[in-house]
């Protein structure tokens, strides 16, 4: 049984071209232009994953309410925000509001489908044990890159996809410095610098909110960032 | 605003200065006064003339009163004024109560009557006031009454057995003989109070020889002695004259003092009798209460009669002001105080204490005198030399029988007039000062509360844009319904619009960048889709070609709302304590790795400088003015990287050579959109975003941007100082 994806978007052209690269990818691929008829399907059927446009037709902030409505209705359901809007109150309101990811339209159509794949995977393995290749130890940091899931001292850390693959970046060679340029890439967006930065910071307060003391990760000012492997004295990372 | 546009007078000074026009009403109050007085001056003249007239008019046709016989015309001090007695005298009665009312024509003698005579060594009696005494001489009954009361420490009689009659107190009578001019005396040397015995005695006191006709009685008084005689009229011939001896020592018995009617010992000196004239007398005191000095002089011009003094001739009788107008204490004490004195500046305050010095009891002369002696009345005025007092002086002839037979001679001061004058100008420029001080005050202060408000607009409207252009505050729109109030609220909708204007503005790349996104996006989805489904050759390089374009586009809309972000991240951002050594340090490392063809020089202090701020602002910051260094940085010329903590800021200076700043651009070049780029310099898409960013962080870290062009060589210097951190 295919996965059922449910794009709102209240721009036809948009909606239907994800709808038809997602269909090609084996997607069952449900589109509504509005919160309303969003509401009405999701009330009887909910999707395997929602890609959610924060604007919809006359209702600015539509998108953050059909969020809250639907994470009301599902605890797991993956919930993407696709939007045009790229600030930061935006961005940290739409994951505020449970969203899986947070995601701009400058995304390739690739980059796109590769992240709901990650998702759907992440649901599909939820259940079953991790298979130790698929992970990756540093320190009391552990990633799991087959559930795109990260520990911190056997706490798990709420990040999303975009965060793991930039966690997964840094982490992957300690003490090697990975500028912008690159962890944009690796984690499959295309944002200006800034937004990297914000999301750094994103990253490191929900560490920090696990351990206080945490400071892994370094900026190297004019380059990036950098995970830092340097034992001493606290002999908290590597 | 340019100095050169400021008035130098403002609102205030021109208000204050046309309010000064308002003096002219003191200047007119004061010429109307002068008019005023002038025709009260007039309207003086004619009273005083009236008065003279009237005068004349009741003297007129009656020349008996000039009549020589009776009324010998020049008065003299030694003359001796003989009344008219209508009752009879008694010479025994030891008291003067028989010469009723008459008493108040009594005549003092005293110290200035002193006598020089052979008997009485010459000596100074300045001050000698040990004897005195007052006479008065009556007619009744063909009979000369007269009465002597001296005033004497010592009363020493004749000695019993003395002979002489000249070595005691003695009363010594002169007259000339009816017939001759030879000087008989008659001497009173009583042994003790008695009635007396006269002597007749020749020119050295000898041969003393009783005299009969002379009677009357010498008796104590309190503090001397009483004479009271009767010599009968045909003894007497034109001059008569008496003097009291006076001897103080009872040993020696020299005579000390004398006091006498006359002034010298010798026939022509002696007075006349006169006898005095009631009728003139009632004429003129029924004049005298008008406030005039009234004289009659004769043809001659000498002065026959005085009544009133000029210093008390002030003609305008002033009523004295009432009880109830000086109370008021501080009234009282600025009229006196401040007033009085600053009028009085400009006023002369007439004196009393004149004196008049062509005055004279004898005689007057004077043009008015001369006129109307010829028989024209006429009027003058005369200010007195020793002060400031004029005095009016009319006269009017008297005629008789169709001659001028004198005039009457009448005087004012003009005192009272002035006098009137000056209270009235008092109550003009007092109640002038008052209506002038509340307007010009008025007008001040009107004057201050609009130049205030309007000063008030001009600041605010001056606080409106900053040195950079920017429109930073608003006007607060009045509430007053003029037409201050009416600028001030179409000031304040001007500026709302015009920040509206421009934050639309401001805004406008952000906006542009948004309502672009969506379009591109479905461009850009639906070349993608084509890339996934078509997969001949021929269009896979078209394809490409046109995802490269969007690509482009993308990074075009991204720069645009790159300010709009970093301004809404701003907000939200805390500031920390960082090194700044430690961040610039890493960012130009970085650089040397990001441009490999550019060449870094790094200027950087030792110690650690530390600022207030977010260190990846001030890296953003940093990248901008490297990335627009190394754009415009001409080959192998390196970039300079310089800071330093001064004082309390730091200073980051990234200099480059290349090509100079236009002096028009240096400070709009940190505005939104605003690039010097040449057309060729353009590889990447540029929207003249990065040097606005570095404006924006450097004014979120309260510091201040500035592009130079460098001294030593071209090239461009950008400056940021920012404080430093401190607690």
């Amino acid at each position: 049984m295919s996965r059922r994806i449910a794009i709102v978007e209240d721009e036809a052209a948009i909606r239907e071209n994800y709808a038809d690269v997602l269909r090609k990818q084996g997607y069952e691929v449900q589109t509504y232009a509005n919160r309303k008829d969003a509401m009405a399907a999701f009330d009887i059927r909910l999707p395997n994953l929602a890609i959610i446009d924060i604007g919809l037709e006359n209702e600015i902030d539509g998108g953050f309410v059909l969020c809250q409505a639907l994470r009301s209705l599902s605890d797991t359901l993956p919930i993407i925000f696709l939007t045009a809007r790229d600030n930061d109150f935006d961005t940290v309101s739409g994951l505020r509001m449970g969203a899986d990811d947070y995601l701009t339209k400058d995304i390739s159509l690739p980059h796109l489908t590769a992240r709901i794949a990650a998702l759907f995977r992440r649901l599909d393995v939820i259940d079953q044990p991790t298979s130790p290749e698929n992970l990756l130890e540093r320190g009391k940091l552990s990633l799991d890159i087959g559930r795109l899931t990260v520990q911190w001292e056997e706490h798990p850390v709420p990040l999303t996809v975009t965060e793991f693959w930039m966690v997964h970046a840094l982490a992957k060679f300690p003490g090697h410095v990975k500028s912008r340029q690159v962890l944009m890439q690796e984690s499959k967006i295309f944002v200006d610098g800034s937004t990297i930065t914000s999301h750094v910071k994103r990253i490191r307060k929900k560490f920090v909110q696990l351990d206080r003391a945490f400071d892994c990760i370094e900026t190297v000012y004019g380059m990036g960032y950098r995970w830092n492997v340097e034992t001493a004295p606290s002999e908290q990372c590597a | 605003m340019s100095f050169a546009l400021k008035n130098p007078f403002g609102i205030r000074s021109k208000l204050v200065f046309l309010s000064s026009f308002l003096l002219v009403i003191p200047w007119l109050g004061y010429q109307y006064i002068l008019a005023m007085e002038d025709y009260l001056r007039r309207g003086q003249e004619q009273t005083v003339l009236g008065t003279a007239q009237a005068l004349a008019t009741a003297l007129n046709e009656r020349p008996e009163l000039f009549n020589e016989g009776s009324y010998s015309p020049v008065t003299r001090s030694e003359d001796l004024y003989v009344y008219p007695i209508y009752s009879p005298l008694s010479l025994v009665d030891s008291s003067l109560n028989d010469w009723g009312a008459y008493q108040q024509y009594e005549v003092l003698h005293d110290n200035r009557d002193f006598l020089a005579t052979a008997l009485n060594p010459a000596r100074l009696y300045v001050g000698d006031d040990s004897l005195r005494f007052k006479s008065m001489l009556g007619e009744y009954n063909g009979n000369l009454y007269a009465y002597f009361k001296v005033t004497d420490d010592e009363v020493i009689y004749r000695n019993q057995d003395a002979l002489t009659v000249y070595r005691s107190d003695f009363l010594q009578i002169s007259m000339l003989s009816k017939e001759g001019n030879d000087v008989t005396r008659y001497v009173i040397a009583p042994y003790q109070a008695e009635p007396i015995y006269p002597f007749r005695v020749e020119e050295d006191y000898s041969n003393p020889v009783y005299e009969e006709r002379i009677t009357g009685q010498w008796y104590d008084a309190s503090d001397g002695y009483v004479v009271e005689l009767r010599i009968p009229m045909e003894m007497l011939g034109d001059r008569l004259g008496f003097a009291v001896f006076d001897v103080d020592d009872p040993e020696s018995r020299n005579v000390s003092t004398v006091v006498a009617t006359y002034r010298a010992d010798d026939a022509e000196r002696l007075g006349s009798l006169r006898l005095p004239t009631p009728e003139i007398d009632r004429i003129v005191a029924g004049m005298g209460y008008n406030n005039s000095r009234i004289q009659i002089v004769d043809r001659t011009g000498r002065v026959l009669l005085t009544a009133g003094d000029i210093q008390s001739a002030t003609g305008i009788q002033l009523a004295p002001i009432a009880e109830g107008e000086r109370d008021n204490k501080y009234w009282l004490f600025l009229q006196d105080n401040i007033l009085d004195p600053l009028y009085y500046q400009v006023l002369t305050k007439p004196s009393f204490d004149f004196i008049d010095e062509l005055y004279s009891e004898v005689t007057r002369e004077g043009a008015h005198i001369t006129s109307a002696l010829r028989g024209t009345p006429l009027t003058q005025f005369r200010t007195l030399s020793d002060s400031q007092t004029r005095l009016l002086e009319a006269a009017h002839p008297i005629m008789a029988n169709k001659e001028v037979m004198g005039a009457v001679v009448v005087d004012q001061n003009m005192n009272g007039l002035r006098t009137f004058r000056n209270e009235a100008l008092e109550q003009l420029f007092n109640t002038l000062i008052a209506v002038v001080l509340i307007v010009v005050l008025g007008l001040f202060f009107f004057a201050s509360r609009i130049s205030t408000r309007i000063l008030g607009l001009r600041n605010q409207a001056e606080a409106i844009i900053d040195d950079a252009g920017r429109v930073q505050n608003t006007i607060m729109p009045s509430r007053n319904s003029d037409e201050i109030g009416d600028l001030s609220r179409s000031f304040s909708s001007i500026v709302e619009r015009l920040s509206q204007y421009t934050n639309y503005l401001e805004n406008m790349s952000s906006r542009l960048s948004h309502e672009l996104r969506t379009p591109v996006t479905v461009v850009r989805s639906s070349i993608e889709n084509l890339g996934l489904t078509e997969k001949s050759e021929e269009s896979a390089v078209y394809i490409q070609r046109a995802e490269e374009g969007i690509s482009r586009l993308n990074l075009i809309l991204t720069n645009m709302s790159e300010a709009t972000r970093l301004e809404q991240m701003l907000q939200t951002s805390e500031k920390e304590k960082i090194d700044l050594v430690k961040v610039i340090g890493g960012c130009v490392e970085g650089y040397k790795l990001a441009y490999p063809e550019a060449r870094f020089e790094l200027d950087a202090p030792e110690n650690a400088i530390h600022v207030s701020g977010v260190p990846e602002y001030i890296a953003q910051l940093l990248d901008k003015l490297i990335a627009n260094a190394v754009e415009f940085t001409y080959p192998d010329q390196p970039i300079l990287v310089h800071y330093r903590a001064l004082r309390d800021h730091a200073v980051i200076r990234v200099s480059n050579a290349g090509p100079s700043l236009p002096e028009e651009m240096k400070d709009r070049l940190f505005d939104s959109m605003i690039s010097v780029r040449t057309q060729e310099k353009q590889r990447q898409p540029h929207l003249g975003m990065g040097l606005h960013i570095a404006r924006l962080i450097t004014d979120f870290h309260g510091g201040q941007i500035r592009a130079e062009n460098r001294q030593d060589q071209e090239g461009a210097i950008i400056t940021v100082v920012i404080p430093l951190f401190y607690k």
